[in-house]
């Protein structure tokens, strides 16, 4: 299975390798981390980890859906990443601080 | 062969730059590190002849989502962060083993789907031709999902100013 081959032709395998690598670190991220802002990195590396593999198996499969949708992912990711940004503000405005620890109980 | 030397090169930087990413203390320098794994990213798309794409993400994410990053870290001031990580030891490998074992299973699963995958129609296409192919399908076969996009842009825009405008939130004092 691990021929020489296998490391000299870069194929689809490889780089839905390195797009599992890179979402993992951004979930390690996002659950580990206790600033909000660092999280949402997180989940920004999660997103771009996604694209690379959708552009990976658009090339595979020679067809260009993946590319659109590349696209939309990361309009998404830009609104998400507005939205978050406008919360991260919200919590510094009440505790000077964007710990998530004090944000962990909410109270209506 | 320099194909793959390529590859491997890039593929430790992005795995490096990731790294530091979610290590380091200041959260500044793991911003001005994600913008280097978005670089690393959209070299990867240029690689995979996706062109258009790479220059987007080059312009979206390295350009206007990261500088917005760095701008509200920088209206925070914040320090290296003594605690950066959440407590406990068992808890915190159960989270690296659960990341890891979901990684594992996507990598696997889509390993197992190659296989099966049809064999790629061969298109050794024009980088100006993938560019205009991705307007032409965005604009026929995607145009709901493209004016979609669009509304929920301006959902976004109208609720960011709403939330950047509440008091204190749930945590109102009464």
């Amino acid at each position: 299975m691990l021929s020489a081959d296998n490391f000299l032709h870069i194929g689809l395998a490889h780089y839905i390798f390195l797009s599992g690598i890179l979402f993992s670190f951004g979930m390690i991220a996002v659950l580990m981390r206790k600033n909000v802002i660092v999280m949402l990195m997180g989940i920004e590396l999660m997103l771009n980890a996604v694209n690379l593999s959708f552009i990976a198996f658009s090339k595979e499969s020679g067809n260009l859906n993946g590319h659109i949708m590349v696209f939309f992912v990361m309009t998404i990711a830009a609104a998400e990443a507005g939205v978050g940004l406008a919360l991260a503000v919200a919590i510094y405005k009440k505790f000077h601080e964007v710990n998530i620890r004090f944000f962990e109980h909410l109270r209506g | 062969m320099w194909e793959a030397i390529g590859f491997y090169a890039l593929a430790i930087f992005l795995i490096y730059f990731a790294f530091q990413t979610i290590t380091v203390p200041n959260p500044i320098h793991s911003a001005l590190y994600l913008v280097l794994t978005m670089v690393g990213l959209s070299a990867a798309f240029f690689n995979l002849g996706a062109q258009f794409i790479a220059g987007v993400q080059m312009i979206v994410y390295a350009g206007a989502v990261m500088v917005l990053f760095v701008m509200v870290l920088m209206l925070f001031d914040l320090k290296a962060e003594i605690r950066a990580f959440s407590q406990g030891l068992f808890s915190g490998g159960l989270k690296v083993m659960s990341a890891a074992l979901l990684a594992g299973l996507a990598i696997g699963a889509a390993n197992s789907s190659v296989a099966i995958l049809d064999k790629p129609v061969e298109a050794a296409r024009a980088p100006a031709d993938v560019t205009r192919q991705l307007g032409l399908l965005l604009y026929t076969k995607y145009l709901f999902a493209f004016e979609a996009l669009g509304l929920l842009l301006l959902v976004v825009a109208v609720g960011v100013v709403a939330v950047s405008r509440i008091r204190g939130g749930t945590h109102a004092q009464r």
